[in-house]
C-alpha cells in the first residue's frame, strides 16, 4: 500500500465552486510528488486537504495506513512550510524551531540538542537567538523549513515556498530543499505554479488544471510525452502548427501543402484539421535530407543566455526555433529567408 | 532653502492655546489655595491624604482593572475568531462594538436599572450584584476602543498563516491564542487596556446612577467641584496627568516592541 492514498478527493466551496474534482493518487514513501499549475487549478486546495486545513467534499485521505480525512490538523503530524515563511515574530529562530517539539512536551534538553541539529542542517548554525526580522527572506524560509521537520513529521508539506524570493536564491534554496529532503527520506508535496521548480525537483510530477488532474508522470515524461494539450503547453515552450491529417495509420499530415511525417499513427480520420505539437528545441536550421523541412522568414531573434530564440513565420503561422548559444553561432538575420527542419519523432498530432 | 512653514505652525499654535488655556487656568486656580498672591500646593496634599480620595479612586482602579480583563477575555477572542472564521461577520462586530458611541450612557444605565432591579435578576441590592454591573456596564463603554486596538493589531500580522503554522506543528487553540497570537498582539492589548483604564477612571454616568453613593472616582471628582473649588482642580489635573500617562505607556511601549516596524509574517 502506499504511503500516502488520496482516494476520489472532491472539494467544493459552496454550491457551484468546485475546486478539486475526482484526485485520485498514490506516494510512496520517500517520494517528492509536486503538484504543479495555473493559479486557481486546486493544487493549494488539494495540499491544504493533506494539511487538514481544508475537508474534502467526499473522499478519502490516508497516510501510513490510517484514515486522516477528518483528522485536525494539529493532530496529523505533517510539517508544513508556506509561501509568507510564517514564523512566529515573537519567537527567536531557536524558539520557532523547537515550538513544535515543546507543544509535544520534549524535555529542554532533547530540544535543544534537536535545535541545533536542525540548524547546522540548514547551514544557519549561530543563527538561534537572532528573531525572524532580523534575517533575510531565504534564511527566513529556511527556518521555517527547520521548524516543520523539526517534528520528524510522516509527510513535508510545501505552498509555493521560493514564489516569494529572489531568483537566485530560489535556485539556491531549491537544491538545498531537495538535498535535506533526500537526507532525512522524508515524504513529500511541493505545490508550485513554476514549471522548472518541478521539473528540477520532483521524482514524480501532478498536472493540475481547473481542479483536475491532467498528468502524473517524472519530469521526463511530462516533459518529453505529455499525454494532453494542456500539458504540453503549460510544461515548457511549444510549437502549434495546424495541419491536416493526410494519413492516420503513419501519422503523416500535411501543412501548406507540405508533408509532415511524425512517428506514431493518430487516431483522428484523415482531412481531419488539427494541431501537429513540437519543442522549439527540437528544431534546426538548415536543408537536412530526411527530416521534415518548412521554409520561412526570421521574425525576431532574442537572446536568452544559454539559449537564442528566434521566431520563424512559415506562411501564416509563427514558430519558435531554439539554439543552444554558443560563442561560435552563426545566427540568420532579421527578415532572412530560412528552412527549419526537425526530425519525425520529434513532434506528434495533438488529438 | 526651505520656506518656514507659517501657516502649519499658526495652526498648531492654536491648537494648543486651545487645549491649554483652560488647563493652565486649572492648574494656576488649583496652586492658589492659599492665598490669591502665592502658590501652594496645600489643594494637592489636602486631596492625597483624604480618605475619601483613596477610597474612590482606589475603587475605580480595581473596577478598571477588573474592566480590562473581562474585556480582553471578551473581545480579544472574539476579534480572532472572527478575522480567522468568520471574516463576512466582521461589519456586524464592528458595528456592535461602536454602540456605546450611538447610544447615550445613561440609556444603557436606565435599561440596565430596569433589567436588573426586580425579580428574578435583582443584583441592584448586593454590593456584589452593583459591582458587577458596573463593571458590566464600563466594559461596554470601552468596547469601540478595545476592539479597534486588537482588530488593528490583528490585521498587522498574518493572522491565518500564523494559526494554521502553529496548527500543523500540533498546537490546539488555547495554545495558539496564549503563545501565538497574544504575544504578537501585545502592544494592541496593551493600549487598549490603557484605554480602558483612562475611560474608566473618569467615568460618571454608570457610577452615579448604579452605584448606591460616591463610591467611584467620576462621581467624587463632580460632587468635589461642588463643595471644595480648589481641590476639584487640583484632583482635574491629577487624572488629567493619569490620562497622558497612560497614553504615554502606549506609546512607549509601542515603540519598544521587537519586530513592529518590520514586515511581520514575510510576504503576503
Amino acid at each position: 500500500m502506499a504511503f500516502l492514498e488520496l482516494t476520489n478527493i472532491h472539494k467544493a466551496f459552496g454550491h457551484h465552486v468546485v475546486a478539486v474534482e475526482n484526485f485520485n493518487l498514490k506516494v510512496e514513501r520517500g517520494e517528492f510528488i509536486s503538484f504543479l499549475g495555473p493559479s486557481g487549478c486546486g493544487k493549494t486546495t488539494t495540499l491544504r486537504m493533506v494539511a487538514g486545513f481544508e475537508l474534502p467534499t467526499s473522499g478519502k485521505i490516508i497516510v501510513n495506513d490510517a484514515d486522516i480525512t477528518f483528522t485536525p490538523p494539529n493532530k496529523r503530524n505533517v510539517g508544513m512550510v508556506f509561501q509568507s515563511y510564517a514564523l512566529f515574530p515573537n519567537m527567536t529562530v531557536a524558539g520557532n524551531i523547537g515550538f513544535g517539539l515543546m507543544i509535544g512536551g520534549k524535555p529542554a534538553g532533547e530540544i535543544k540538542s534537536r535545535v541545533d541539529q536542525m540548524l547546522n542542517l540548514i547551514h544557519l548554525p549561530n543563527y538561534g537567538d537572532r528573531y525572524p526580522y532580523q534575517l533575510s527572506g531565504g534564511q527566513q524560509q529556511r527556518v521555517a523549513l527547520a521548524r516543520a521537520i523539526a517534528i520528524q513529521p510522516q509527510l513535508l508539506l510545501l505552498d509555493e515556498p521560493l514564489s516569494a524570493l529572489d531568483a537566485k536564491i530560489r535556485v539556491e534554496l531549491r537544491s538545498e530543499i531537495r538535498r535535506i529532503q533526500r537526507e532525512l527520506g522524508i515524504t513529500t508535496v511541493y505545490v508550485t505554479h513554476d514549471q522548472e521548480e518541478a521539473l528540477s525537483l520532483s521524482d514524480r510530477i501532478v498536472v493540475m488544471n481547473s481542479g483536475k488532474i491532467e498528468q502524473v508522470g517524472t519530469p521526463f515524461e511530462i516533459y518529453n510525452f505529455p499525454t494532453t494539450a494542456f500539458t504540453a503547453s503549460f510544461v515548457g515552450q511549444l510549437n502549434l502548427i495546424p495541419i491536416t491529417v493526410a494519413d492516420a495509420a503513419s501519422g503523416r499530415s500535411t501543412f501548406n501543402g507540405i508533408s509532415l511525417n511524425t512517428s506514431q499513427p493518430t487516431s483522428l480520420a484523415n482531412g481531419t484539421f488539427a494541431k501537429l505539437a513540437l519543442r522549439p528545441e527540437e528544431m534546426n536550421f538548415g536543408k537536412v535530407a530526411g527530416k521534415n523541412l518548412l521554409d520561412g522568414k526570421v521574425e525576431s531573434i532574442t537572446f536568452l543566455g544559454s539559449i537564442v530564440r528566434t521566431r520563424v513565420d512559415i506562411g501564416g503561422s509563427t514558430i519558435s526555433v531554439d539554439l543552444f548559444n554558443e560563442r561560435k553561432i552563426t545566427l540568420p538575420q532579421v527578415g532572412e529567408q530560412v528552412t527549419v527542419n526537425f526530425p519525425a519523432h520529434a513532434c506528434w498530432i495533438l488529438e | 532653502m526651505k520656506r518656514f512653514p507659517f501657516f502649519a505652525w499658526f495652526i498648531i499654535l492654536l491648537g494648543i492655546l486651545y487645549f491649554f488655556t483652560p488647563l493652565a487656568g486649572t492648574l494656576e486656580w488649583s496652586l492658589r489655595i492659599v492665598s490669591r498672591d502665592s502658590f501652594s500646593l496645600n489643594a494637592y496634599t489636602n486631596i492625597l491624604i483624604s480618605e475619601r480620595f483613596q477610597r474612590t479612586f482606589t475603587f475605580s482602579f480595581l473596577a478598571a482593572l477588573a474592566t480590562i480583563a473581562v474585556s480582553l477575555l471578551l473581545v480579544a477572542p472574539t476579534a480572532y475568531w472572527v478575522h480567522l472564521k468568520l471574516p463576512q461577520l466582521r461589519p456586524v462586530v464592528e458595528f456592535i462594538t461602536l454602540l456605546p458611541f450611538v447610544v447615550p450612557a445613561i440609556v444603557l444605565v436606565y435599561g440596565t436599572v430596569r433589567v436588573y432591579s426586580r425579580p428574578p435578576l435583582s443584583m441592584m441590592e448586593t454590593e456584589f450584584g452593583t459591582n458587577f454591573l458596573v463593571v458590566m456596564g464600563y466594559t461596554a463603554l470601552s468596547m469601540p476602543y478595545m476592539f479597534r486596538a486588537v482588530d488593528s493589531g490583528l490585521r498587522a500580522i498574518d493572522v491565518r498563516t500564523l494559526t494554521e503554522a502553529a496548527q500543523s506543528l500540533g498546537a490546539n487553540w488555547f495554545t495558539i491564542i496564549m503563545r501565538v497570537i497574544f504575544p504578537n498582539l501585545r502592544v494592541a492589548l496593551l493600549s487598549g487596556a490603557f484605554l480602558t483604564f483612562a475611560i474608566v477612571m473618569g467615568e460618571f454616568t454608570i457610577s452615579n446612577f448604579i452605584l448606591p453613593g460616591i463610591l467611584s472616582f467620576g462621581p467624587y471628582m463632580v460632587n468635589l467641584n461642588q463643595t471644595r473649588t480648589y481641590e476639584a482642580a487640583a484632583v482635574a489635573i491629577l487624572s488629567f496627568g493619569l490620562t497622558w500617562l497612560s497614553i504615554g505607556m502606549i506609546q512607549w511601549l509601542g515603540r519598544g516592541a521587537p519586530g513592529q516596524n518590520q514586515q511581520i509574517g514575510g510576504t503576503r
